[in-house]
């Protein structure tokens, strides 16, 4: 097996992303909305320095969110090439197919990345974050962009069609968001949905960029955070190169064919 | 199986669900040769060329591309094999050049080789001064040119081409022809085609019929017209029950579309002149001609007892 393929589908992932850079631009409006307009309106309910420290609590929250939104959309690429027709170039080159799954999954943590990393440099210059913070802050976000992608990656290859996969999202992604303790500290839920955070993994990527952030309080042991990401992250890829692998997957992108011809 | 095939199936068989789409098919193709596979929609013409290239499984049977099992290395199949699917497999917002170049890294071709490839196939399709053009901005029939060219960037031995030119106009399909066959000269490669345009697979070394998922009646092209009669004779009437009584003791049973006939005549010298005079005003319009494989086809498939068309 050659790099080259893998190559080729991640490098088409990056062109596209820089190619639209308008859309690039417009994924930054997103978290700095939730920060300076969310940030700045919560954090006028609470009294003296805890304003501030909302301010500060959710810039782990933010960049996880963009990461989660990166990565899953650009996971759904795996869909979005199968409606396309596109899919048809990568299955039938001399490739085993799980490679399809992970180039498109390196792609979307690479793309997860870009996003996070000029997050980073649009939060530096507002002087939300300190150079140190925003460097500790990328490892953490390169564990939990894996795990987003693998979990976009989970979903697209279950999905069949790209209005099956917008109905999967809204299902997956706001829950995913909301319950993972990027808005609001974990501990003060209720007790069932406090259950939710705790089988949510994204949750855990949210506590480990907290870690990076002083004066945030934190819910799990960076060990933990780091073995659960790892973890499910692994499994997660490896059940969907398995169920990619299975012929059944791609029938309706043939089967429709034979249908109608 | 013999190791001079190209392609060859013992039972392959491809159900969905209650549907047998491929019914139990035996195929023997020799390498170097041009093959048509017809029938009309949804007979499974697809669905076998998917079997063929490893993009489906077969519920039963076996297969062999060069003597390659493909149940065994799907792998070494694509890389043995070209597809050129029956809907565009290419990126409409890359241009011509992204998408070659991709489709040659898929195919782990070096930058180098690839450019090579590109300019040589480019070349013959008369698309080399479009080479950075989006897909978009180019017509149906230049797409599907680099379609093919995508599917032969490797030099596959065997390539399938599924409706290669399904939705094109006339001169289109023309170009497309005169492509696939100087690649088939120059590169010596099998080609597996399918067609609904039963005139487009004349120049096939062989053909055969597929109908229902079941393989029927085979050949080559001038074999089976030649076969089925010396000439078709065909008659619009006003009045067909009385013509088809007529002629039916001279010609056997005619082909009917409602006030169309179609007869084939086996005699060589069959007198027409003399025909039309004597069939008088009973006949609105009289031709015969050579027959062709869509009559090879009609007369295969259409019972004339039932008067049907498929």
């Amino acid at each position: 097996m050659s790099w080259r393929p893998v190559k080729a589908v991640v490098g088409r992932e990056m062109s596209k992303l820089f190619r639209q850079r308008a859309r690039l631009i417009s994924s930054m409006v997103r978290p700095m909305i939730w920060l300076l307009v969310i940030g700045s309106g919560v954090g006028s309910m609470l009294q003296g320095p805890e304003q501030d420290g909302y301010l500060n609590f959710l810039v782990p929250g933010i960049l996880a969110m963009t990461l989660l939104f990166a990565a899953l959309l650009s996971a759904l690429t795996l869909v979005y090439d199968k409606e396309f027709g596109v899919m048809r170039m990568m299955m039938i080159a001399p490739i085993s197919h799980y490679w399809i799954v992970l180039s498109k999954l390196i792609a979307a943590t690479l793309t997860a990345m870009v996003q996070a990393s000029l997050l980073l440099v649009l939060l530096l210059v507002l002087g939300l974050v300190s150079l140190k913070v925003a460097l500790s802050l990328l490892l953490p976000a390169v564990l939990t962009a894996i795990c987003c992608a693998a979990i976009g990656g989970l979903i697209a290859v279950y999905s069949k069609s790209i209005d099956n996969f917008a109905v999967i999202m809204n299902f997956f992604i706001f829950p995913v968001f909301f319950l993972s303790g990027a808005l609001y500290p974990v501990s003060q839920l209720p007790a069932y949905l406090h259950y939710i955070v705790l089988v949510n993994p994204f949750s855990y990527g949210v506590d480990l960029l907290k870690h990076a952030v002083p004066n945030v309080a934190t819910d799990f042991s960076v060990m933990t955070d780091i073995a659960v990401l790892l973890g499910f992250s692994v499994m997660a890829i490896a059940i969907a190169c398995w169920q990619f692998s299975r012929e059944s997957v791609h029938e309706p992108l043939f089967h429709r064919a034979t249908k109608g011809n | 199986m013999n190791n001079d095939s190209a392609i060859s199936t013992r039972g392959l068989t491809k159900r969905y669900g209650q549907t047998t789409a491929v019914n139990n098919l035996d195929l023997n193709i020799q390498a170097g040769q041009f093959y048509g596979l017809l029938g009309p929609n949804g007979a499974g013409k697809s669905t076998t060329i998917h079997m063929l290239t490893t993009m489906t499984a077969a519920t039963s049977g076996d297969a062999w591309i060069a003597g390659q099992k493909i149940a065994e290395d799907p792998v070494a199949i694509r890389r043995t094999v070209g597809l050129v699917f029956q809907d565009s497999a290419l990126d409409r917002t890359m241009s011509i050049d992204e998408n070659l170049q991709f489709a040659a890294a898929m195919y782990n071709l070096s930058p180098n080789d690839a450019n090579k490839r590109i300019d040589e196939l480019l070349t013959v399709f008369g698309l080399q001064d479009k080479r950075k053009r989006k897909l978009l901005t180019l017509s149906g029939g230049q797409r599907r040119a680099v379609d093919i060219a995508r599917g032969v960037l490797h030099k596959p031995k065997v390539l399938f081409l599924d409706e290669p030119t399904i939705g094109l106009d006339l001169p289109n399909r023309r170009a497309i022809w005169r492509f696939v066959e100087q690649l088939r000269r120059e590169e010596g490669m099998t080609v597996f085609l399918t067609t609904h345009y039963l005139e487009e697979a004349a120049a096939c070394d062989q053909v055969d019929f597929i109908q229902q998922g079941k393989l029927q009646q085979g050949g080559s092209p001038a074999e089976l017209t030649q076969q089925l009669a010396s000439y078709i004779l065909e008659i619009t009437t006003p009045n067909p029950d009385n013509m088809t009584a007529q002629l039916t003791p001279l010609f056997g049973a005619p082909i009917r579309e409602d006030e169309h006939l179609s007869f084939k005549i086996a005699e060589h010298d069959v007198d027409f002149y003399e025909l039309q005079k004597s069939l008088g005003d009973g006949v609105s319009a009289m031709q015969w001609r050579k027959p062709n494989l869509n009559d090879v086809y009609l007369w295969a498939f259409c019972s004339p007892e039932q008067g049907k068309i498929v």
